[in-house]
This record gives C-alpha cells, sequence and structure tokens, in this order.
C-alpha cells in the first residue's frame, strides 16, 4: 500500500491522462486511470483513515500521518489549475477520489488541510492577484487551510448575522458565520456574501500570523465531522481592502453559482463514499452475527434492508456522477443536477447510515463499532451544506417558472 | 469512461420513438383504454411502417447486435437502444407499446437459446405484411415469482413432448402466433425438471380460455392459455435436447436458466417502461401546473417541491436502468442491477403518478391520461417479478461475497 502511494510519477501520469478521454455513449465505466487511482485511494481509506479515524474525532484533528499521506496522493490540488501546480481534474475524476477517500471516513476528509471548498471558487478566477500571498504560501508544498464563509442566500437567517458594507473601494465585515469547516485554524477566508446596497461579492481575507483579522468564537460540537475543524468566525468592523475584493455584482453571482454548483457536487460525492462504508459494514455483518439460530441475513426485515440501502447508495452515486459529467461538459441545467445530488445525497445518507444503525442493533449505538459516528456524520454533513427541501425547492421553482423547464435533458 | 451523453445513434433512436409515440401512440392512447383492445387498423398500420416491439431486435438477447458484425469492434448498444427507446414508447402509452406487433418478452428466450434454425423459423414471421405477435408463458395460478414452482407438465413421448397445464397473465398471449412455454418433465427435480417450448398457435389442444379484464394496461390483451394434451415436436423444444443433456449435470439447469436470463434482458425493458410512464406523467403534470396554477405561495411552493422530487426521482431510476442496460451491452453480469432497476422504477413510477394525481386534485379523475397511467403503472411493480421478488434477487447478489444465501 504505502509503495504505491509513494508511487507519485505514477500518479502524475494518471493525472495527466485523466484530463484527455471523451467518449459520447451511455457508460458507467470509469477511465482505467481512474479506477488505478480509486484503487490507491480506498486502500488508503481502509487501511489508514479508517483505523484512526477514531482517534482523530477525539483529538478533534486529522492526525499528521493522514495527512502526509493525502498530501502525497496531492489530495488537496486536485481542484486547483495546472499553473498553480494544481492537477485540475475534472470533476467526474475528482468525485470517484473522494467518493473512495470518504469510504474510509467522511470526517477525516472533511478535515484534510487545504482551500477546501474555497478551491472551486480558485479553481473558477485562477488569474486573480487576489490570490497571490496563498499561491505563494502553497508554492512551500503545504496549502493554508481557507475557511468558505457561503453567506449568499440572503433568506438564510445565518447571512444577516454577516454585515458587510461598502467602504470606498473596499468593505467593512461585522458579524459572525454560521459554522464552517476548516474554521479552526483558517489562515484564509473566503466569502460569498450580499452586501448591504444587495450587491453580489466575494472576498478573500488573509490573517497574517499574530493578526485579529477575525476570531474564532468557541463552539460545542457534538454531532458529527468532529475532526473537520468546525468554527465560527468572528469579525469586527474588520477592514476590507480594494485588493482582497475578488469579485462583485454579476460577475460575483456567476462565480459563486458557480462555485457552489461545484462544491455540492463534490460534497455529494463524498456522501456517496460514506454510504458506502456504512451499506459494506451493515452487510458484512449481518452476514456474520446469528440470532434465533441463523444469520440474521437470512431474516427478510434485515436482507430487503440491506437491499434498499444498495439501491439507495447507488442512485447517489449516479446522481453525482450525472451532475459532475454536466458541470464537466458545461451543460446549462448542471446547476440543477447538482442541486438534486447533494439533495439526494443528504436524504439518502441519513437513510442508509441510520439503517446501519439499526442492522447492528445495540452494537450499531455505541462506539466500538463505526456505525454510530457514521450517522452523525451524515447528520452534521447535512446540516453544514445546505437544508434538503430548500435544495429540492429551489429546483422546483425553476420547473415551474420555466416553461420548458420540463422537459429539457429528457430529449437530447 | 463515465458518460451520461447519448451517441448519434443513440439520440437518432430516441427521438424516432418519442416522434412516433407522441404523434401514433398517444392520440388513440385513451379510446384504447376505452374499449380494451388496440385497433385493428391501427395496428395494421404500424405494422406497415415497420414499428415492432421486439426487445431482441435490439439485442435484449445477451447483448447480441446486428451491427456487431459489420464492426467487430464497435462496442455492442443494442441494450441501450432498447432502453432508450422503450422508455419512449412507454411514454407515449405503455398498453399500445406491449401491443405493438413483434416477437415481445418471448423474442430474448429464442434469441439467447435458441438454435439457428429455431430462430430463423420463429423470428423471421415478424417481418411480414400482417401483424405478428410473440409471447413468453412461465407464470401460472400456483407459480408466479416463484419460477421454479412451474406445474405444467411436459411427458417424453415418441418424436416429442406431451404439454397439459394452464399459464395465466399472458401478454399478447391470445394472438400470438407462438409462444414460449416454459414446463416441466418431473416435479419433484425442481429447477431441473425444467423445459422451455415454443407452442405454435393452432396446435392441437392448445387455447386461449380467457382475457382477464384489468385495473390498468386495459388495452394491452392478457391471456389465460390452456394445453391439454398438446403435441410439441422436438424441432420446438427451445434449444434443442443437446442443451438440456449437456446441462443435466450442471447445478443451474437450462430451463430455468433460459427463463431467468430472460429476466436479466427484460427487466431493464421494464423499468424503461415504468421510466416513460412517470415522465408521461410528470411532464403532464407540469404543463398543467404552469398554466394553471398561482405563481406564488403555499400551493406554488407545494407543486415545486412535489416535481422536483418526481424529477429527480425519475433520473434516478432511469440511471439505474442505463446501467443494467449498459452491462449487459458489455457483456458483464447484470442480475443485481437489474434486479435493482426494476424494484427501484416500478414502485417509484406508482409514487409519482399518485404525487401528480395528488397535485391534480379532483380535476385530475376526470378524463386526465394521468388517471390512466395511475391504473397502468401499478402492473410494473408486480411483473416480471414483483418488487419483493427483486429485493430479494437484489439482497442475494448483495451476500453473495460473504457465501450466504438470503
Amino acid at each position: 500500500m504505502g509503495e504505491r502511494i509513494s508511487d507519485s510519477i505514477e500518479l502524475m501520469v494518471i493525472y495527466t491522462k485523466l484530463k484527455k478521454e471523451e467518449c459520447p455513449l451511455i457508460s458507467f465505466s470509469p477511465t482505467e486511470d481512474e479506477s488505478a487511482f480509486v484503487d490507491v485511494a480506498q486502500g488508503f481509506a481502509k487501511d489508514v483513515i479508517r483505523p484512526m479515524a477514531r482517534d482523530c474525532e477525539n483529538n478533534r484533528a486529522v492526525d499528521a500521518e493522514i495527512i502526509a499521506k493525502a498530501e502525497e496522493i496531492g489530495v488537496a490540488s486536485l481542484e486547483f489549475p495546472e499553473h498553480w501546480d494544481g492537477l485540475e481534474l475534472p470533476l467526474i475524476s475528482q468525485a470517484q477520489m473522494f467518493q473512495a477517500l470518504s469510504y474510509g471516513d467522511l470526517a477525516v476528509v472533511q478535515g484534510l488541510p487545504g482551500a477546501g471548498d474555497a478551491a472551486s471558487i480558485i479553481r473558477l478566477d485562477p488569474e486573480s492577484p487576489v490570490f497571490d500571498a496563498y499561491k505563494k504560501a502553497g508554492q512551500r508544498g503545504v496549502w493554508p487551510n481557507v475557511a468558505f464563509i457561503d453567506a449568499f442566500n440572503k433568506e438564510e437567517p445565518w447571512a444577516e448575522e454577516m454585515q458587510i458594507n461598502k467602504n470606498g473601494n473596499g468593505y467593512t465585515l461585522n458579524g459572525v458565520s454560521h459554522p464552517v469547516r476548516l474554521g479552526a485554524e483558517a489562515e484564509y477566508v473566503a466569502v460569498a456574501a450580499v452586501d448591504t446596497d444587495d450587491e453580489p461579492v466575494v472576498l478573500w481575507l488573509q490573517n497574517p500570523p499574530g493578526g485579529e483579522r477575525w476570531s474564532v468564537k468557541a463552539g460545542d460540537y457534538r454531532l458529527g465531522l468532529l475532526s473537520a475543524g468546525l468554527a465560527k468566525l468572528q469579525f469586527d468592523d474588520a477592514g476590507i481592502q480594494a485588493d482582497e475584493v475578488l469579485a462583485q455584482g454579476d460577475e460575483a453571482r456567476e462565480l459563486i453559482t458557480q462555485g457552489q454548483t461545484r462544491i455540492r457536487v463534490l460534497q455529494a460525492a463524498k456522501a456517496v463514499g460514506l454510504m458506502e462504508a456504512a451499506l459494506e459494514y451493515a452487510t458484512e455483518y449481518t452476514a456474520e452475527r446469528k440470532a434465533f439460530g441463523k444469520v440474521i441475513a437470512q431474516f427478510q426485515g434485515v436482507s430487503f434492508k440491506i437491499a434498499k440501502m444498495a439501491i439507495e447508495t447507488r442512485i447517489v452515486n449516479h446522481l453525482v456522477w450525472d451532475a459532475a459529467t454536466k458541470v464537466d461538459a458545461g451543460k446549462k441545467d448542471a446547476v440543477e443536477a447538482s442541486l438534486r445530488a447533494l439533495y439526494r445525497a443528504h436524504r439518502s445518507s441519513l437513510f442508509v447510515t441510520d439503517a446501519a444503525v439499526q442492522m447492528l442493533g445495540g452494537h450499531g449505538f455505541v462506539d466500538e463499532f463505526p456505525v454510530e459516528k457514521w450517522a452523525r456524520d451524515a447528520q452534521a454533513q447535512a446540516g453544514l451544506y445546505g437544508r434538503g427541501h430548500d435544495l429540492i425547492t429551489r429546483r422546483g421553482e425553476r420547473i415551474v417558472n420555466e416553461a420548458t423547464g420540463a422537459k429539457r435533458g429528457v430529449l437530447q | 469512461m463515465i458518460s451520461f451523453e447519448l451517441s448519434q445513434q443513440q439520440k437518432q433512436i430516441q427521438q424516432m420513438t418519442h416522434w412516433f409515440a407522441k404523434n401514433e401512440i398517444r392520440p388513440i392512447a385513451m379510446e384504447a383504454d376505452r374499449l380494451e383492445r388496440v385497433p385493428d387498423d391501427w395496428l395494421d398500420k404500424v405494422n406497415k411502417m415497420g414499428v415492432h416491439l421486439n426487445t431482441s431486435s435490439f439485442g435484449g438477447g445477451g447483448g447480441k447486435n446486428k451491427s456487431s458484425k459489420k464492426k467487430e469492434s464497435k462496442e455492442k448498444e443494442g441494450n441501450r437502444m432498447g432502453v432508450l427507446a422503450t422508455e419512449e414508447m412507454a411514454w407515449g402509452c405503455p398498453a399500445v407499446a406491449l401491443s405493438l406487433p413483434g416477437a415481445g418478452l418471448g423474442g430474448p428466450p429464442v434469441q439467447s437459446s435458441g438454435t439457428p434454425e429455431q430462430k430463423e423459423r420463429f423470428l423471421s414471421i415478424f417481418t411480414k405484411d400482417e401483424p405478428r405477435w410473440g409471447a413468453y408463458a412461465l407464470t401460472e395460478p400456483e407459480a408466479g415469482s416463484d419460477a421454479s414452482g412451474v406445474r405444467t407438465s411436459a411427458e417424453k413421448v415418441d418424436g416429442g413432448y406431451v404439454l397439459n397445464g394452464q399459464k395465466i397473465f399472458i401478454t399478447n398471449g391470445g394472438r400470438a402466433s407462438w409462444v414460449v412455454v416454459f414446463a416441466t418433465v418431473d416435479p419433484s427435480l425442481g429447477r431441473a425438471g425444467q423445459r422451455a417450448f415454443v407452442v405454435e398457435k393452432g396446435t392441437p389442444g392448445f387455447s386461449c380460455s380467457r382475457l382477464a379484464h384489468k385495473m390498468g394496461l386495459r388495452a394491452n390483451e392478457t391471456a389465460e392459455l390452456l394445453l391439454e394434451d398438446c403435441f410439441i415436436p422436438y424441432e420446438n423444444l427451445l434449444g434443442g435436447e443437446e442443451l438440456y443433456e449437456q446441462n443435466s449435470n450442471s447445478t443451474s439447469p437450462s430451463g430455468f436458466q433460459v427463463a431467468m436470463k430472460t429476466f436479466d434482458s427484460t427487466r431493464p425493458i421494464v423499468a424503461a417502461m415504468a421510466v416513460g410512464i412517470a415522465r408521461a406523467a410528470y411532464e403532464y403534470t407540469v404543463d398543467i401546473v404552469q398554466k394553471e396554477y398561482p405563481k406564488q405561495g403555499r400551493y406554488f411552493s407545494l407543486a415545486a417541491q412535489t416535481l422536483a422530487e418526481a424529477e429527480q426521482d425519475i433520473d434516478a431510476a432511469r440511471l439505474l436502468t442505463w446501467e443494467a442496460a449498459w452491462k449487459a451491452d458489455v457483456g458483464k453480469e447484470n442480475a443485481k442491477e437489474a434486479a435493482m432497476c426494476k424494484a427501484y422504477a416500478g414502485q417509484m413510477a406508482h409514487d409519482v403518478t399518485v404525487k401528480c394525481l395528488e397535485l391534480l386534485g379532483p380535476v385530475g379523475l376526470d378524463g386526465h391520461i394521468v388517471e390512466k397511467l395511475f391504473r397502468d403503472v401499478k402492473v410494473f411493480d408486480i411483473f416480471e417479478g414483483t418488487n419483493e421478488v427483486q429485493h430479494l434477487v437484489t439482497a442475494r447478489r448483495q451476500y453473495q461475497p460473504y457465501g450466504i444465501r438470503v
């Protein structure tokens, strides 16, 4: 396993090939290179991430050994453009990779250092001088943590907590963010929001060593994703200079829309890995556990539930892949595809992880087995990345309002 | 490479069948449901147009594809073509689509297990001027989803077999020129005793005793068939005697295999029909909501959520169906995927039509196609193996790596 990961030359060859293939035919077959990478990631997930996941949770941080191996594989730079020394992979390849990694443990993957969700913002506008310092910092080989605060939807109650006032060519930032991943140790913050003049804006802030541009608010996190560095960030009259403004107005709206779309797909892909883990664990357990003189898999109440878990897992897998390929191809309905992929990922991962707890009975409820953690992680993930009904209603509004909404995509 | 884009040829098939469904099937759908039959002149017309329901002509029978002979290197895509075309046909009307002339579900077993002579003899009739049908008879009053429980007897006699028994729920069974009939030489042998025969219309002792009246799919004929001392020559034993002798020592006996293998290629087709029905109900309801609903408020929000859920469920089922068909095309074992897509699509299509009817409220009861689709769709969660059987198959495959049978 270790040898395969350290063979980074081979991985680079794979990454290069991953960007080039084309084939317009219904196919569920990953490319050979995608499969090769997924093999490596799966081994890493199973042999390294999974066994250390509990410790990471207890320590509220990802173990240094895992971080080192993830860096070796290049996990932090999958989304970055080439001239950032990134791998600039299509979303469909990234989706499979994150899926494979999260099969080890979702909370650990969410806590891997780097640009996190902000990587997608960078991918979309890599030339901006706003990123100069960050890009330079990354050339040391390790990408600093970035917290991404998405307060773009004004209707969300937490968006009101963030006040962004125009101040000359810059802004003044006040308020508290909702809990964000990688917030605890963030050196940079990306903010997608609407200012007090109702204009969309994307900001990029650095906190220099010893700086006080924001403070991390202590929290009481117990539900899940506990190794992901969850934290609220507080801003008190933080001045934002003009050179920290990435985009404004329509440009910002477009950037945020596209960025959110990519983030949704990547997050939904991670949920698939979690579901695969829970499904496999529950299948294996019920195939061995005996009650009333036979393995419990032979009771239909058990085996049918496993079948439903398998079907739901496959469905989310396909919806994520569908959305990823649509984003890669620049399809008009990529946004909708990402909304429903994430919606279904939330809904189904809650079902599958809860069912896994149920399949293990009392053992499912205690921490000697991983399933109770997965159920908590799934719920925390769904809380962090958008309310299910909001996602699906937004898609629905487009269907009802657009005359062609319903038929688009059906007949190609 | 993962891709859900259609090839040029796939797009053409999809557009062509959609055109046909919209312009030829839809206009007669409601009337055919009322009459409980598809008009003969319509069947003559579409037969002359060359439109058939031959799942095997798309390669449904285990990935065989005519075009593959021409270009050996080209990937087979018959199963994918099959599900794409079928979804469109069912969108028009599933009952009418199932009544289209052609080998129907009888095609795959003949295609996959028949001798070259049998294929020629039984499949060539569908190119004639007169519309012709094939059928598939497995279900009996006491044996439906449990296909190994078939009791129709096949007694070996000089020159062939004598069949006795009763078959029910046979799609196009009354009008079929021939029917693939599953029978057993010895019920105590279980699956090993099963044989598949092609029983031709007009065979003495072979008759259609009744046509069923149903909740939905009314325009499509569902027959009860009787076999009374029916002599079937060796030439009509599917695959020939050798096929069964070869397999007599095997643990997977051939007659049963023929029946089960058929399901692996037809379940995705049935799932695709369910997808087509759900889509028809969904699109119809979207049209009404767009025209008649207020543009904001409680009902707007309800409609938006309901329709977005429906759209997602439909696409989820389609992707599962495509996966099963793709696996068959590339020669991968697809029993699990075939069961999964059928299990999900059957249930999903019922749920979607229910949601659509609920949105339409009392209006939906009077003359709207959605109520017909609701009646039609229920059986898609039943035939070709009930939802429960599909879950059983899925679970069995899921537990296979652990060496236990559930």
